[in-house]
């Protein structure tokens, strides 16, 4: 595969006995989408909060740009590189859309220990959050609570607060859940263009979303790797539509 | 960018700092009067700090009298008996020893949060005040006399005599001023910007890359080296130290105050303070079971204003702010 940014090698997160991950490989490459499906508890939220160092792995390794990165600390990941958007929204609601995007921005541009330095006196942090408001199209919305903008919009925010943090791969918990088709429709246009510059990594339930953004799909069944391939390899696997149907000799 | 938040406490702070710098005037010679609103400006420093520590950085702490107490400690200890030793000097002394005991103390208790950390707290300060009180050098349940207060020149100008109560009261009400402007400076810089975020969200400050527990670590000493002036201002005033100052019924009672004038609203904490320390007196006055009134009191004033006092004036000013 070429450039891989993000490798995760024999990778286990393990909850008591429940083995969440177990022994998993998988690559990313770099400006590609890389969508991880699966049926419910397969492991994919488990596998994204590990790459991102939120779950410390039980064992294994995690590779970003060839060297380990595993023994970093979670806030440690962000300023690697790695960014990711959370499966419930997760933004700072009584601060205005800018003002999140400024949280972002001001942890890669410094100063933060400065006590004395008005907050809105530092305009290279503005100028990036602004930029990451346009990049998801709501620079509409920059005064605006982020309370009172619409869901939708929160979740484009959300990436926008990831992008601010100037990241190489985007780790994206479904972006689109709860979602309209409207919505749905806005973020994955979004993500066609974001899919130009960053490796993207996306856990999502809706299959046509996926299929028509992926690069790559991996699926994962129990915590292991089942497959890696393209969306027209994987649509007509059969292991695939085993582990979403289940076979016939399953005792329900 | 203007440093209040909004128009409730802009006019509140104008109107008390006016009031506050005329009120000897009309004291003139009351010396009871003049000494009940240095305490009480006094403890409205510490509720200040308290207030930052709950109400911004959402680190509840049931041992912030600790400081209070050690503030008055650090002075009488380090300063020779039958001395007048230099006040600014002292000042720089005694929060810089809080400060760096805030600093250890910090390490351990803000590795725990919510529930876990009023409990260790507590417990630390329910520690240091038994070591106190169990002290034969250091006064036991009695305490420390300072014999002998501290000079206030400056490159040997004087403005100050601290004997002089009204002199003493401008000067708790000058600090009271410096503790304000200095947390809205820091509320609004760019570590205020960190802080407030970790209060709403730590898990999502996290992800955006921050240590929180440095964020955390910064303000606890901060606002724990203020307490600490503030116990050394009360100390001073009344001329001695106890292990009572740090017992934890001063936490509690500045926690009250701190929710009555509204959390994080700063400018509440100097409300709270007066407010309850004024029923306190009012209501001492009427009856022997003024606690059961009291207590009364502050459940109708908590269950009705919920934002407190700091709320209740934004909500009556018809503005929204940005709180």
């Amino acid at each position: 595969m070429s450039n891989t940014i993000l490798e995760a090698e024999n990778l286990c997160k393990f909850w008591g006995g429940l083995k969440a991950l177990n022994e998993l490989n998988i690559k990313f490459a770099d400006k590609q989408l890389h969508s991880i499906v699966g049926p419910n508890g397969a492991g994919k939220s488990t596998l994204l909060n590990t790459l991102c160092g939120a779950y410390p792995a039980t064992s294994g390794v995690i590779l970003y740009q060839g060297k380990s990165i595993t023994n970093l600390k979670a806030y440690e990941f962000c300023r690697a590189g790695i960014g990711r958007s959370f499966q419930k929204t997760n933004i700072f609601h009584d601060a205005t859309c800018l003002e999140n995007c400024c949280i972002a921005a001001q942890q890669r541009i410094g100063g933060s220990f400065n006590l004395f330095r008005n907050r809105s006196t530092n305009k290279s942090i503005t100028e990036i959050a602004n930029s990451a408001l346009k990049q998801v199209g709501l620079n509409g919305r920059a005064d605006t609570k982020a309370a009172e903008v619409s869901y939708g919009e929160q979740r484009q925010l959300e990436i926008a607060m990831v992008l601010a943090t100037d990241p190489k791969v985007l780790l994206l918990d479904e972006p689109m859940a709860g979602m309209g088709h409207e919505e749905s429709q806005i973020i994955i246009s979004l993500l066609k263009e974001l899919k130009k510059h960053y490796c993207i990594v996306l856990v999502e339930h809706d299959m046509d979303a996926v299929f028509e953004l992926s690069d790559l799909m991996t699926v994962m069944v129990d915590g292991q790797h089942l497959i890696t391939d393209t969306v027209e390899n994987i649509r007509n696997n059969p292991l695939v539509q085993d582990a979403y149907l289940g076979n016939d000799d399953e005792v329900f | 960018m203007s440093i209040f938040s909004n128009k409730s406490e802009k006019i509140f702070i104008y109107l008390f700092f006016v009031i506050g710098l005329f009120i000897p005037l009309f004291l003139e010679g009351n010396t009871f009067y003049i000494n009940k609103l240095s305490t009480i400006i006094i403890l409205a420093i510490f509720v200040m700090s308290l207030d930052y520590l709950v109400g911004r950085t959402g680190l509840i702490t049931l041992g912030h009298a600790m400081f209070y107490g050690l503030g008055g400690y650090i002075f009488t200890i380090l300063a020779p008996e039958y001395e007048a030793v230099n006040f600014w000097i002292y000042t720089f002394y005694v929060m810089l020893i809080s400060g760096f005991i805030a600093l250890i103390v910090g390490l351990i208790v803000l590795r725990t949060s919510g529930i876990y950390m009023i409990m260790i707290t507590l417990a630390l300060a329910q520690m240091t005040f038994y070591f106190f009180a169990d002290s034969v050098e250091y006064g036991g349940q009695d305490g420390l006399f300072i014999y002998v207060k501290p000079e206030t020149s400056i490159f040997g100008l004087s403005f100050l005599d601290l004997e002089n109560e009204t002199h003493f009261y401008y000067l708790c009400l000058l600090s009271l001023f410096n503790c304000f402007a200095f947390f809205k400076v820091i509320m609004n810089s760019s570590f205020g910007r960190v802080v407030d975020a970790l209060k709403e969200n730590p898990d999502r400050a996290t992800a955006l890359g921050y240590n929180i527990f440095h964020f955390r670590l910064i303000a606890y000493v901060l606002a724990s080296s203020l307490a600490a002036y503030a116990g050394y201002l009360f100390a001073l005033q009344f001329g001695f130290v106890n292990p009572g100052m740090m017992s934890w019924d001063i936490s509690a009672t500045a926690l009250v105050m701190a929710l009555m004038g509204g959390l994080g609203s700063i400018y509440g904490a100097i409300i709270g303070s007066f407010v309850y320390e004024g029923l306190h007196y009012y209501i001492e006055h009427l009856t022997e079971y003024w606690m059961f009134f009291m207590g009364s009191l502050i459940i109708i004033l908590v269950l009705t204003l919920k934002k407190g006092f700091a709320g209740f004036l934004n909500d009556l000013s018809g503005g929204k702010g940005n709180e």
